[in-house]
Formats: structure tokens, sequence, C-alpha cells
């Protein structure tokens, strides 16, 4: 045996997730599991990789036992067990390469390339798997499809040298059938070299065809087993929870000649259609139609779009709409607020913000709506988020009953729930028609479809075929969203329009550095000198190191408002205690790169937004240099001015600072350290999983940051030769917009370490151009603020706010 | 029955604030002679004067995902320049000066709405660089300052008392039950719970999330202006610092009152009880003599071990 699980029992809540599980899994062994969501298979799996610590239950790996206790995703790493997440856990802000170090970070030798290991490893592992699949490895993530985002997540699991065990959580959900048939094949393949493979799939007949043995799981526990020579797709549905989930319904002939009277509620036309039907489609009330086609063909666009307005572009509905999305967590839940207001804010939202509003006096009808659904009335009062996902589900599609809305649209609103709750749901949506309305029905299922009563089979955004009644079977749909592909050429214009518009804000920092400069040497030609550079740039350092110290912490997606006073309590313990006794003075420094430490680890342990943590710190700083120093004044130590005036021949000493600031940013960036830094910045969970400590990449990550303050600080002390605890109030604003400038995302996840030196020169050099032409520096805030919002502005002109995710 | 009240605590959160608010108190009186009914008068409407801009303050955080007014110092100055600038002496010289200060504060909150509706940029960058540009504003106003003609209605609002209560002080309780009502009883407060909570879901819901999200920013702003006029009533005057305790002491009333900073729940009691809470503090610390460095490091302490305490994190059970 390569692993058994004894007695697991996991309990979240009044939830088992895990009851009492045992589970063997041979070496070389395929294991099919399966079972509906919900059923504890998801549980199961985080406990065998170390991301759950089970209640009770014993484990053992590769004949050793495991102590859960000490178990965390990384010594599961260890042991040889991979897993690929259902949710996609790559990092779209990295590069393939870069995703690969994040799953193997073992692979990373120190050199400054050591990058160029991960891209033979990336190509190597996706050709392996993936034969003739050519995703080149430095493009980002974020710029890929969704079947080449798979890939690489199962790539990168895969291609670990001491893989013992492969779990793959519904590995082919986006892949086509040539690409999920390769990774069949290549599953077996390892398994015949003795690697034990896990494959979860609600693809009933591949986990048939791919396993040797298969598992279903039902509430928590395993209900069922059997060799997968000896099961079929019937034996595997009725151990999941039941019969009738596979055998459709066929409408009734009554129910779609009574639809085809109703008025027409929703007309599509113009661009929504292919070549194939001219005529404009009309959806009329008393319909289910269905909307589907290959994933990412349209379908959410359009169902988006009918949500959107009333009349737009090819399209016109005449009445109300609700939606009701399958993705409970993200468009779905409020998770603070019990079950009935849940449901009653589908009545409430569009009222106005002065009607009062009393649950108790629309209870009933909350109770009605409710019941149609079969949803217990005793779970009303209860918080949301203690139903299971289908009862939550039903509270969300109960929200949608409440008042009658003339088209109803549905989002995949059966995902991951269980076949009981899908029977009570179809049930309801048949309802639904037959009181008059029109229902908008996207799946991911095709068997659904066989509950419409028509069917608009998108393609390459486009409405590429219509089937209705007796026409809908899952060969037909199945052979029209793959008929319109081969026709589909690349969508690239509007892709490419923003890259070219993020090519010109990635040099706008450059452009303007150069035109600024440019002006003032224009005006005044001593400016080009070396004399000119060392008086105009002086000023310039300080912001650069600030605004490096802030580029940091938005890497992270988050913000500093108390860098500016941090600088200036460094710039006041430096000119002060510093000089009077080093040794306490260097204490002092210590401690300050220990609080801002700890002031990192505060805001992610505690999940307090970083604002108003370094809000509060940024009076703490000022509090103690007020305290410290209440009035400007102190000196300089020697040694100090004398690091911060060394001296290159030929290079002014502040080009020189700048220059090393910036290639020290540069490189912290590239690095290793800097990769995961990134990718924290836009996919917290998946690093966690992949077993990297969030909190000490967070103090990590402060202090990196506290280092170029504490630098900025000091360059403060030793030009100046006098401190002032509002010597750097200024810098905070400054520096975000260096930062803004300079092409970073204030989402976190991407930094331009050379484009914010560039851009706190540029901003630097500004008020000293604006001073120059004989502007009041009253102006100086509001034109470093109002470029702060056009640059803003340029960004999500070219959709970067977008880019996430 | 321990029990029960634990997790009335957790759930009303208000509750502590009040409790911080009492324990003070009785402390205050305790220790120092000089803390008498007097003090009180001037804490309440010190708090007063704070709690109209936390309340506007309260309404953006709730709308949720880190949104911040960090443009409320700037506005509650500049409105003070402005109606120090405009008001006349005479029974009608507030208009002018109201009039203009609900103009300009509509303005800017309508400006941070469409900097974060429209161009999509995050709230604490849009109000903060919104603060820039006003402070310039206001450095140009300043430029004209002459003498405060002190409107007789404006000072009667800001330093009058009823009775023994401060005018100030009702005008408070008044705006505090108007938003509470708003927040827990009517619909608007149902639209913003539901953003904060879960902005997708609350598009899907049918809830105009725009339009709650703006009116939020605009009222904000608007309580941070009547507030500066107010202020420069109060104070006979207005000067460029003015407004500055505003910034961090409005999202400290909110925190302490155990609205989430996460957004989706909201407490005017709570931001009622916290505004008094910090005042206190504050006041606590003046009677003390300590020093404006230490009063401003044991505020940020405060704030950040009260939020370290109730953390961020809206519930999520794991699945």
């Amino acid at each position: 045996m390569l692993a058994t699980l004894q007695g697991i029992a996991k309990s979240y809540g009044d939830t088992r997730a895990n009851k009492d599980v045992d589970l063997a899994i041979d070496r070389g062994e395929i294991v099919g599991l399966v079972g509906a969501n919900g059923a504890g298979k998801s549980t199961l799996m985080r406990v065998l990789c170390g991301v759950t610590e089970p209640d009770a239950g014993a484990m053992t790996f590769d004949d050793a036992a495991i102590d859960f206790s000490g178990f965390s995703p990384q010594s599961a790493r260890e042991r040889g067990i991979r897993i690929v997440w259902q949710e996609l856990s790559l990092s779209p802000n990295l590069t393939v390469a870069e995703n690969f170090y994040v799953e193997q970070p073992q692979f990373a030798r120190t050199t400054p390339f050591w990058l160029a290991n991960y891209r033979r490893l990336a190509s190597e592992a996706i050709d392996r798997i993936f034969p003739g699949a050519h995703i080149p490895t430095d493009r980002l993530l974020a710029d890929m499809t969704i079947v080449q985002r798979q890939m690489v997540e199962i790539a990168r699991a895969a291609c670990d040298p001491a893989l013992k065990l492969l779990i793959l959580d519904e590995p082919t959900s986006s892949l086509g059938a040539e690409r999920s048939q390769q990774l069949r094949s290549f599953v077996r393949d390892i398994a015949a070299a003795g690697i034990s493979v896990i494959y979860i799939s609600h693809k009933l007949s591949e986990v048939l065809s791919v396993s040797d043995r298969v598992i279903a799981m039902r509430n928590g526990a395993i209900a069922w087993e059997k060799s997968a020579a000896d099961a079929c797709v019937d034996d595997l549905v009725n151990a999941m929870g039941g019969a009738g989930a596979g055998h459709g319904r066929i409408p009734s002939h009554e129910a779609v000649g009574a639809a085809a009277q109703g008025p027409v509620r929703v007309t599509i036309s113009g661009s929504w259609l292919s070549g194939g039907c001219a005529d404009p489609v009309e959806l009329r009330a008393g319909e289910i139609v269905g909307l589907a086609g290959l994933e990412g063909s349209g379908q959410k666009e359009l169902l988006q779009a009918l949500f959107g307005t009333r009349r737009s572009d090819g399209l016109e509905r005449q009445e109300t709409v609700r939606y009701v999305s399958g993705d409970r967590q993200v468009e779905g839940v409020f998770p603070l607020w019990a079950v009935q207001d849940n449901v009653l804010i589908g009545r409430v939202a569009g009222w106005a913000g002065w009607r009062s509003v009393r649950t108790a006096a629309h209870m009933s009808d909350i109770e009605e709506a409710a019941g149609r659904l079969a949803l217990d009335h005793e779970r009303l009062h209860s918080n949301i988020l203690d139903l299971s996902g289908g009862n939550q589900q039903k509270a969300i599609v109960a929200r949608a009953l409440l008042d009658d809305a003339g088209i109803i649209l549905l989002d995949d609103p059966t995902r991951g729930v269980d076949i009981a709750a899908k029977r009570d749901f179809y049930r309801v949506v048949r309802e639904m028609a037959e009181g008059g309305r029109l229902v908008i029905w996207l799946s991911t299922e095709d068997l659904e479809f066989l509950e419409c009563d028509r069917v608009l089979v998108l393609s390459d955004g486009r409405i590429a075929a219509q089937l209705s009644g007796e026409a809908i079977s899952e060969e037909a749909i199945v052979t029209t969203s793959f008929a319109g592909q081969e026709a589909a050429s690349g969508t690239g214009t509007a892709r490419d329009r923003s890259r070219v518009l993020s090519a010109l804000l990635k040099a706008i920092p450059f452009i303007s550095l150069v035109l600024v400069f440019g002006a003032m040497s224009y005006q005044n030609p001593l400016v080009a000198s070396s004399f000119g550079l060392q008086l105009l740039l002086t000023p310039a350092v300080t912001l650069v190191l600030v605004a490096l110290a802030q580029m940091f912490i938005v890497g992270g997606s988050e913000i500093d408002l108390g860098v500016g006073f941090f600088c200036g309590l460094v710039n006041v313990v430096s000119a002060t205690v510093l000089v009077t006794s080093p040794g306490l003075g260097l204490g002092v420094l210590a401690a300050l790169v220990a609080a801002y430490a700890l002031m990192g680890l505060v805001i992610q342990a505690r999940a307090i937004p970083a604002i108003v943590v370094t809000l509060g710190a940024s009076f703490i700083w000022a509090g103690l240099g007020q305290t410290i120093q209440p009035s400007p004044g102190g000196s300089s130590p020697d040694w100090l001015r004398a690091i911060f005036s060394i001296k290159v021949p030929g290079i002014p000493t502040p080009l020189l600072i700048v220059a090393l600031a910036g290639m020290a940013a540069f490189a912290i960036d590239r690095s290793p350290t800097g990769t995961i830094l990134r990718a924290f910045g836009s996919n917290a969970l998946a690093l966690r999983r992949a077993g990297w400590s969030q909190n000490r990449y967070a103090m990590l990550r402060y202090t990196i940051a506290c280092g170029f303050a504490m630098t900025a600080g000091l360059y403060v002390t030793a030009s100046n030769g006098a401190s002032d605890i509002n010597a750097g109030s200024s810098y905070t604003l400054l520096a975000i917009a260096a930062v803004v400038i300079g092409g970073c995302q204030l989402l976190g996840g991407v930094i331009a370490p050379l484009g914010v030196v560039a851009g706190a020169i540029t901003l630097a050099l500004i008020g000293a151009l604006l001073a120059s032409i004989g502007v009041s520096t009253d102006y100086n805030a509001a034109v470093q603020g109002a470029l702060l919002i056009f640059i803003l502005a340029l960004q999500a002109l070219a959709g970067w706010r977008n880019a996430r995710g | 029955m321990a029990e029960r009240l634990w997790t009335a605590m957790q759930q009303q959160r208000w509750i502590w604030a009040a409790l911080g608010v009492l324990m003070l108190w009785i402390a205050l009186t305790a220790l120092t002679a000089r803390f008498s009914l007097h003090s009180l008068s001037g804490v309440a409407v010190s708090a007063s004067f704070l709690l109209m801009p936390a309340l506007g303050q309260m309404l953006v955080i709730t709308t949720g995902r880190g949104n911040i007014d960090l443009s409320i110092p700037s506005v509650v100055t500049f409105s003070a320049y402005v109606t120090v600038v405009t008001a006349g002496s005479g029974p009608h010289g507030l208009w002018l000066p109201l009039g203009l200060v609900a103009l300009a504060s509509v303005g800017v909150g309508l400006f941070n709405a469409f900097l974060l509706l429209v161009l999509r940029i995050p709230a604490m960058i849009a109000t903060l660089a919104t603060g820039y540009v006003l402070a310039t504003a206001t450095l140009l106003v300043n430029a004209r300052v002459g003498i405060f003609q002190r409107p007789p209605l404006l000072t009667y609002l800001a330093t009058g008392r009823v009775g023994d209560l401060p005018v100030m002080l009702l005008i408070a309780f008044l705006v505090a039950i108007l938003v509470g009502w708003l927040v827990s009883r009517a619909a608007y407060g149902k639209h913003l719970s539901a953003i904060g909570q879960n902005i997708v879901a609350a598009r899907y819901a049918g809830v105009p999330v725009a339009r709650s999200i703006a009116i939020a920013f605009t009222t904000s702003s608007l309580l941070a202006g009547f507030t500066g006029m107010l202020l420069a009533g109060y104070a006979g005057g207005a000067f460029l610092e003015m407004g500055t305790p505003y910034l961090l002491q409005s999202v400290g009333a909110v925190v302490l009152g155990g609205t989430l900073i996460a957004g989706g729940s909201a407490s005017v009691l709570g931001t009622f009880f916290g505004a008094f809470l910090l005042v206190l503090v504050v006041t606590t610390m003046q009677i003390a003599g300590m020093p404006a460095g230490t009063q401003d490091i044991l505020q940020g302490l405060i704030i950040i071990c009260v939020l370290s305490v109730a953390g961020g994190r809206i519930r999520h059970r794991a699945t």
C-alpha cells in the first residue's frame, strides 16, 4: 500500500464533511473518486495533501505513519503528494515558467539565471503530457486561454520527479476531447511506472475509462466501491445519491405549443447571429431556452448583456429580469445575513432607498418561495453559510421567485448541487415557465438541456444553431458546438489594442522623464551638467527610495499611508540618538525594522486593511518623532555622510545612489523571493495551498519596504545634516503617485522597479520645473493629485483593473 | 447565561464601545477632581463634531472592499474657509456659505464616486488625490481670508445651548438618528449592507450598486462639509490644520464602534459610542498632561489594537 487513511473525520460546525472514512491506495493504482458536491471528496483530498487537519483518524504514507499536527502542504509535497486543484491555482501575473517555480521550488539555484531551468522544465513537462500544445513559457498566464491554463496546471503538478501520488480534481473541466484523451493516457503511463493517481471527475464515463477502481462518496462517507471493469455509469449515479439524474425529460408538446404563443420577451439580432441564422431570434414568455456551447463561447457574455441593459447592440428585452448565478460564494450569497434576508433582498433591491423594510412583514412570501423549492422553513433564520451548498443555491433561486419578473436568467445554477436539489430545481424551472416567464438557462452540463424547450448553441460569441423540441439531444448539442469552431479565428484585435495601450503606459515614466528633463535643460543648459544633476537629483533620491518602499507594499495590493512619516522618524532618530549614542541609535533602528515586520504580520494574520493600520502607524511614527525631537535640529553622524557621498568618477553621487537603489529593487523583484511576493499579490490562496507561508512573506514584504524607507530617512539625515519629523510627510502621496506612474497596478501583483525610479525622478523634477517657470508652490499638491488621477484613468482605459484573475 | 451574554456582545459590537465610555468616565470622575459635569459637556461637544464625519466615514466603509474616505479632513478645512470668507454677520449671512458648502461637498462626493465607479480608481487613492486638489483650493481661499463675520445663527448652532444641552449635541443626535434609521430600517441600509458583503451578488440581485455607493460618498462629504462649517462657527475662524484630526479619528470612531472594517455591517450606535470613547481618551490624555506626540502614539496604538482584536475578515465557512 502506498497510502492508507483510517477513520478520518472532519466537521465544520454542524456539518460533518467526513465521517470515519477508510481509504487505501496501492502503488501504481488509479482510483476514480466520484460523488455529488458536498459529499466530502474535496475535504478528504485536503486532508491527504496536508491542507486540512482532520478531527480524528490516522494516515500512513509510503509505510510511514503521518502525524497530522505536523503535516503541512509543504511536508505532503516533500513526500511526493501533488494535487491539481479543481479551481485553478495558477498566478495570472506570473509567466508559465515562474508558475512552475511556485509549485516546484526545489530546482531553484542561486544564480541570476535561475529561471532558465524552469523554462526548460515547463516546456518539457507540458509536451510530455500534451504533445503539440506548444505553450510559450515566457507568457503571462493572464494572457492565456482557460484550456492552456488547465494544461499548465496539470503539467506543473505532474512534473515532480519525486512524485508518488498525484491527485487530479476535475482535471478535464475545460479540456476538449483530444486533450482529455492525452491526459488519460499520460495517467495510465505514470501508473504503469508505479505512481498512484486519484482521479476525481463528474464526467463519469471518463472516470470509468481511466480508473482501476472506482469509489463513490456520499454524505461524507464512502458509499460504494468497485473495480472499474465491473461498473457502469448507472451504478455510479445510483451510488452517488440516487436514481434519475441521467434520465432526461421529454418536453410535453402542449407546453411547447403554448410557449410559441407567448408574447416576445427578448429579441436577439445583429452581431449575436452567425451567418447561419439570418432572422432575429425571438424568445417568448413561457419558454425555457438553453444556452449551450463549448466553455467560453459567449454564453456568459450573452447572459450578462441581457441582464445589463434593456436594449443594446443586437439585443432587446421587454420585461424586468432576475439573475441566478451558480457561483454562489462569489456571485450569490451575502455571508453576514440569515437565509430570510438573503431571499428578501430580491424584493428590496429595487426599492427606493427611503422605503422602510420590515422583514417580518414579508415572512409569508419568503416562506412560500422557499416552500416551492422544498427549502425547510426552520432554516430561514440560520445564517446562510450554515446551509449546504444545495440549500444555499435554493435560497438564491428563492430570491428570484419572490416577485414576478418577466425573465429569469440562470447562470449554471446547479453547479455543485446534489441530485435531489437538482430535481427540485428542474421542477421549479418548469413551473416558472408555465407561470408565463421566459427562462434563459446557461448550463455546462449538456444533459440539462433536455429540460429546455429550445436550445441556442453559441460558438465564438455568436448563435451558431437553434435546436428545439425533440431535436434537442446531447449529440446534437455537441456536434453543433464544435461545428463553428473550425471557422473561428483569433479574436485578438481588442486584446491587441489594450496591449498597445499597456505598453504605452509602461513607457510613460521614461517618456515623461525625458520630456521633463529636456524642458529643464532647454530652459537652463546648466541642468545637464554634472553639477546641475547633483543639485537636481539630491531631493529626488529620497522620493525614489520611499517610492520603491511603497512599490513593494503595493505589490501585495496594499498601501502604506505611514511611509512618509516613517522616513521622517528614521531621519529624526539618525540625526539625534544615533549621533549621541550610536549603540542605542542602532538598537532603535533595529526595533523599527521589527515594528514594520510586525505591522505586516498583524495586517496579514488579522486580515485588517493595511490602509487603516498604516494610517494608525503614521500617527505612531509622527508621535515618536515629535517626542524624540520636538523641533527640527540635530546633525548627521560623520560615517553616515561618508557612506552617502561615495564617488565614482564621472557619475554624480545622487545618480549613483538612484541607480543602485533601482538595481537592488529590480534584483529583489526578479529573484525567487520576489517571484513569490508577486504571486502572493494576486492569488494568495493558491500560494498557501502550495505550501508558502503567507505570514512569513507578509513580514518579508514589509521588511523589504522598511529597508528602502529607512535608507531614505538615513539619506535625508546625511544630505541635510539635520532632521524634522515632518520632512517626510509629503512623500506619502508622492510615493503612491510615483508607483502608479511607474506602471504598477494598485490591485497588486504587477510591479515595475525601473518605471518607479523614473516616475519618482519625474515627479521630483516637476516640482522644480513648476518653480522655475514661476508657478506658486500652492499648486504643487493639486498638480500631483491631478497627475495621479490622470494616469490611473489611463490605466482604467487600458483595462488594467480587469486584468486580475 | 454567560454564554448568551458573550454571543450578544459579539453580535452587538457597539456594547464594547459603550462599556469603554462608561469605564473611562467612571475612572475619570473617581481619579480627578477636575473632571466634572462641565467638562463632560465639553467632551459631548467635541464628540458631536467628530460624530458627523464619522457617520459619513461609516457609510463609506460599509460599502466594503477597503473603501475609505480620506478626503474628509480636506473637506472639513475647505468648508471652514469657505464659511469664513463668504459669511455675513446679518440674519441671512449663513445662507450663502451654507449653499456654497453644500454645493462643494456634493461636488467632492460625486467626484470621488466618479473616480471610483467610472475610472475604477481604488477609493483610498481617489479620495487621497481629491484631498490634495482640495488642499490647493484651500490655500487659494486662505489668501483671501478677511475678518470673519460670524452669522448669529451659526454661532447659536455651534455654541448655543438648549437648557443644559449644547445645540451641537442635538444636531449630532438628529443626524445620528436619521442615519441610523436609514442604515437599519430603510431599503438603503439593505442595499449598502448587500454591497459591502458581496458587490457582485448585490449587482445580480438587482441592487442599484453605483447609485448606493455614490450616495454614501456624497453623504460623507456633505457631513464633513457641515462639520467644517459648524467648526468655523465654534472656533470663530479657520486654520489650515483644522480638519487633520478627523482623518484618523473618523476611522477610529467607526472601528471602535464595531462597524466591520471589511464592510457590510454598519452600527450607528457603535459609531456614536466610538466617537465619545475616542474623544474621552483624548481628553484624558490632555488632562493627564501628555505631550501631543504621546497622544498621537496612543491614538494610533488603540486603533491598531482594536482592529487586531476584532479582525477584518467577514466570516467564511470553509467547505
